[in-house]
């Protein structure tokens, strides 16, 4: 590891303070390297420019528009660019560190405006999108201006050689393994339990799919529960469940991270009936890691997460009745579920910040060879001085 | 009158595509310096820890002098026979530590987990600069970068063709 202090600008696409992945990803990449005695800037979108912290910069509000089945809060245009160019050329950075720089965002944005050291991080996992198909030969130029990509799964790093046919070395999404690791079993969530956690209203989290399998799991283990945490409007959700089955279902809301130890450390089986768009799975690491034997459905990201199903269940996606068969076996096998969960607590370790972080970094350290800081590219300092605008000014 | 200023607008957008490219290979073969400059140097340290470890208790004297004449070899190659000669010290490397001598003494335990280390950080650094090298084999084959020579003078990068099973 470098001993000295590195500048390192982050740059995040979508709306700081929105829930996400990506976000959260940024925002526990930027904490870890902090503590590690590194400046660390980070360039978002904001919503509420009162309530960031000191090492995040507005780059202005984000605006909504629909992607890869969610809608994404990302920012671009003029006004954006210029307080791209303005971070850049004000931030004296070692290294620029984009995620996601393949969407329109300012993410591309400052891999357009920026040359020099920039490592890039990919997270989506797509199939194959004419969109991007399209925008490709303008995005291709930008992309291999990155001295390394990041894919954050082997899913997404399929997504990235399909589309921009170009390679990426793959180093997971990061979690605090420890802070999961001592969750004290609470008796009212044991015995026979299903834990769910996440936004249970989206339909990509597959809350539905648990819903019909129930009927089905409750015939063969009757005394069956399933505790749903998470934030949302519980409304519509208990009116799609079987009148019968209701009082089954426990909504806890959104629970605090040592609750979610607990919770993991209590239930019998973690469920994660996700449908799709989902490209690491940072809560079934975060499962895993809290020592619950996870059953995930069989989408790409999940099959690598748990290696094709070493580390937890996998079940056909979208298939209710091969959940509740998996999910009955497991209740009645006792030995295999709790052998599941361990070997599960022990793969989650390579998923903790401290090792996922130092991979980051000496992928940062492998950038920096060149002895050269970032600054604004060729073209974009011509363009400056032609419009007459002083780069260190305010823009 | 009209004709000239559309010829004219042409040529100005058809110079700056020209200037535009050439930056984006400048570019290219400045990343493809990058890489090679980090993996050759990753791949010193390599060598060096190989000669640590030829000289330790770690290796019998047979293995000793395979892996310090593999190691030579490695540094002094030439660029085009560097591939071959990495490959060949992979070999010895792979030979050696296959034999599954565990080691219990201190020392030697501190050189075989930088080697490890050392081994991952290599087949990252190969990766980038395979990629690296590829981009600028796929700009410089375009036409239009041929017949203007856009490349000027730099040497078209070299293959690193490195076998990544025995490392």
């Amino acid at each position: 590891m470098l001993t000295r202090s590195l500048k390192i600008g982050i740059v995040c696409p979508y709306g700081w303070d929105t829930p996400g992945g990506v976000q959260n990803h940024v925002r526990d990449l930027a904490e870890y390297l902090i503590a590690a005695g590194h400046d660390i800037s980070v360039l978002a979108p904001v919503i509420d420019e009162t309530k960031i912290p000191d090492y995040v910069t507005s780059a202005g509000k984000p605006i909504a528009i629909p992607y890869n089945g969610a809608v994404a809060r990302v920012l671009f245009g003029p006004i954006a660019f210029a307080r791209v160019r303005q971070w850049i050329a004000q931030g004296d950075f070692d290294i620029l560190h984009l995620h996601e720089p393949a969407i329109p965002s300012i993410s591309l944005l400052a891999c357009w405006a920026a040359e020099g050291p920039m490592v890039g991080t990919f997270h989506a996992a797509a199939k194959r999108q004419k969109a991007i198909f399209a925008i490709g030969p303008i995005l291709e130029p930008v992309i291999e201006k990155l001295s390394a990509r990041i894919a954050v799964s082997e899913a997404a790093r399929e997504t990235l050689t399909e589309h921009l046919e170009t390679d990426a070395v793959v180093i997971p999404n990061g979690i605090y393994a420890d802070r999961y690791r001592d969750g004290v079993a609470q008796a009212q969530w044991q015995t026979n339990t299903l834990g769910f956690i996440g936004r249970f209203e989206e339909p990509r989290k597959g809350l539905s799919v648990l819903v019909d399998a129930l009927p089905i799991i409750s015939r063969f283990a009757p005394d069956v529960r399933v505790f749903v945490a998470g934030p949302g409007d519980t409304k519509d959700v208990i009116e799609s469940i079987d009148p019968q089955l209701r009082s089954r279902f426990t909504f806890l809301g959104k629970i605090s991270e040592q609750d979610k130890a607990n919770f993991l450390a209590s239930i019998s089986l973690y469920v994660a009936p996700n449908t799709g768009g989902e490209s690491f799975g940072i809560i079934l690491a975060e499962a895993l890691a809290g020592g619950a034997t996870v059953v995930a459905s069989d989408i790409p990201a999940f099959d690598s997460l748990l290696n094709h199903g070493e580390f937890g269940e996998l079940f056909e996606s979208e298939s209710s009745t091969d959940l509740a068969k998996r999910v009955i076996d497991l209740l009645r096998d006792d030995e295999r579920r709790i052998a599941l969960g361990k070997a599960g607590k022990k793969h989650a370790q390579q998923f903790d910040w401290k090792v996922v972080a130092d991979q980051i970094f000496s992928i940062y350290e492998m950038s920096l060879v060149s002895g050269e800081k970032v600054r604004l590219a060729s073209e974009n300092r011509a363009w400056s001085r032609f419009i007459g605008r002083d780069q260190r000014g305010d823009a | 009158m009209k004709t000239f200023v559309i010829v004219g607008i042409f040529l100005l957008v058809f110079v700056w595509y020209l200037t535009f490219l050439a930056t984006r290979l400048d570019r290219l073969h400045h990343r493809v310096e990058t890489s090679w400059a980090n993996l050759d140097g990753l791949l010193q340290r390599r060598a060096a820890i190989a000669l640590e470890i030829a000289r330790s208790e770690i290796a019998d004297p047979a293995s000793a002098m395979l892996l310090t004449a593999a190691a030579y070899q490695a540094r002094e190659a030439s660029i085009e026979n560097r591939s071959a000669a990495e490959s060949g010290l992979s070999g010895a490397l792979g030979l050696l530590l296959a034999d599954g001598q565990s080691s219990q003494r201190p020392a030697e335990i501190v050189l075989l987990r930088e080697l490890s280390e050392l081994t991952d950080k290599v087949r990252i650094a190969i990766a980038l600069h395979v990629d690296a090298v590829a981009r600028t084999h796929l700009v410089r084959s375009k036409t239009i970068v041929r017949v203007f020579r856009l490349a000027g003078t730099a040497p078209l990068p070299i293959t690193y063709e490195f076998e990544t099973d025995v490392l």
